[in-house]
């Protein structure tokens, strides 16, 4: 079992960092689909970026790529960017306004601040 | 034959009032790495000769800026990757330094390192900062990266 609380602290961590250019963040388990942490949750977008997540690792895998390391980043209309971190048995999405939200910070500050955290949650 | 390109820069932000007395020291009253970030570059601003200045990682990812665009700050990706060969001289530290961007423009930069990586704090503006104020940004930009 995750320790949900180290979860809900990382997520009130990363709610501080990106401050009002988050707009959702969501952390699940990839075989269950179980959120267990979040803010703003979007149940389909956990079921849509663990079919995406899935897809990819197996495209690479089939192409001969190397894997699908820390995170990979979908740039939409409307200003929003997804990155999505791969916890290993966790998945987390994280959508932001690229307009509020520095990608800088979200990319070398809230992103490796979240995997440490992630990995403190992991069942000992 | 057509005249070549010119590349120009932003335009510079107007030039806060610099107080000649020494800058004091950076003091780092949060936790908060946007707050600590936002901390440094509004000290950095009000205390050294420059009309900009930023922090990226050492991509050249802008993490905070003012009176610089992003595209100006990437450089400082190829610039620090550069600068790996040149550490291999014994002897040669080259955390910081000074560049030429053309149209009155002079970036000065220090780098500084936490265990996810680097940083690096930057100025712009028409001279390159003095050596005391390279350790100044030096010291400034460890203590902040401590927190990230």
């Amino acid at each position: 079992m995750f320790d949900t609380k180290v979860l809900d602290l990382a997520v009130q961590d990363l709610r501080n960092i990106l401050r009002d250019g988050l707009i959702a963040t969501d952390v699940w388990e990839r075989t269950a689909g179980l959120s267990l942490a979040g803010f703003n949750q979007q149940p389909v977008a956990v079921a849509l970026f663990t079919r995406m997540t899935i897809d990819l690792e197996t495209s690479l895998t089939d192409s001969n790529f190397p894997p699908l390391s820390r995170y990979f980043l979908i740039d939409m209309e409307g200003n929003h960017t997804v990155a999505v971190i791969n916890h290993g048995p966790l998945l987390q999405g994280i959508l932001v306004d690229n307009k509020r939200a520095n990608l800088g910070i979200l990319i070398s500050v809230a992103i490796p601040r979240m995997l440490e955290s992630v990995a403190r949650s992991r069942p000992r | 034959m057509a005249p070549l390109p010119i590349a120009r820069s932003v335009p510079p932000a107007p030039a806060r009032p610099k107080s000649q007395a020494p800058a004091p020291r950076l003091q780092q009253t949060s936790d908060n790495p946007s707050d600590r970030l936002d901390a440094l570059l509004a000290w950095t601003l009000d205390y050294q000769r420059c009309t900009g200045a930023f922090i990226a990682d050492d991509n050249g990812l802008t993490l905070a800026a003012h009176g610089i665009s992003e595209a100006h700050v990437s450089l400082v990706g190829p610039l620090l990757s550069a600068l790996v060969a040149v550490r291999v001289i014994p002897g040669i530290d080259a955390n910081a330094g000074a560049l030429w961007l053309g149209a009155n423009s002079m970036m000065s930069w220090v780098e500084a390192r936490n265990e996810r990586g680097g940083f690096c704090l930057g100025t712009v503006g028409l001279e390159p900062l003095s050596s005391r104020s390279f350790d100044q940004l030096k010291e400034a930009l460890e203590l902040t990266v401590r927190g990230l």
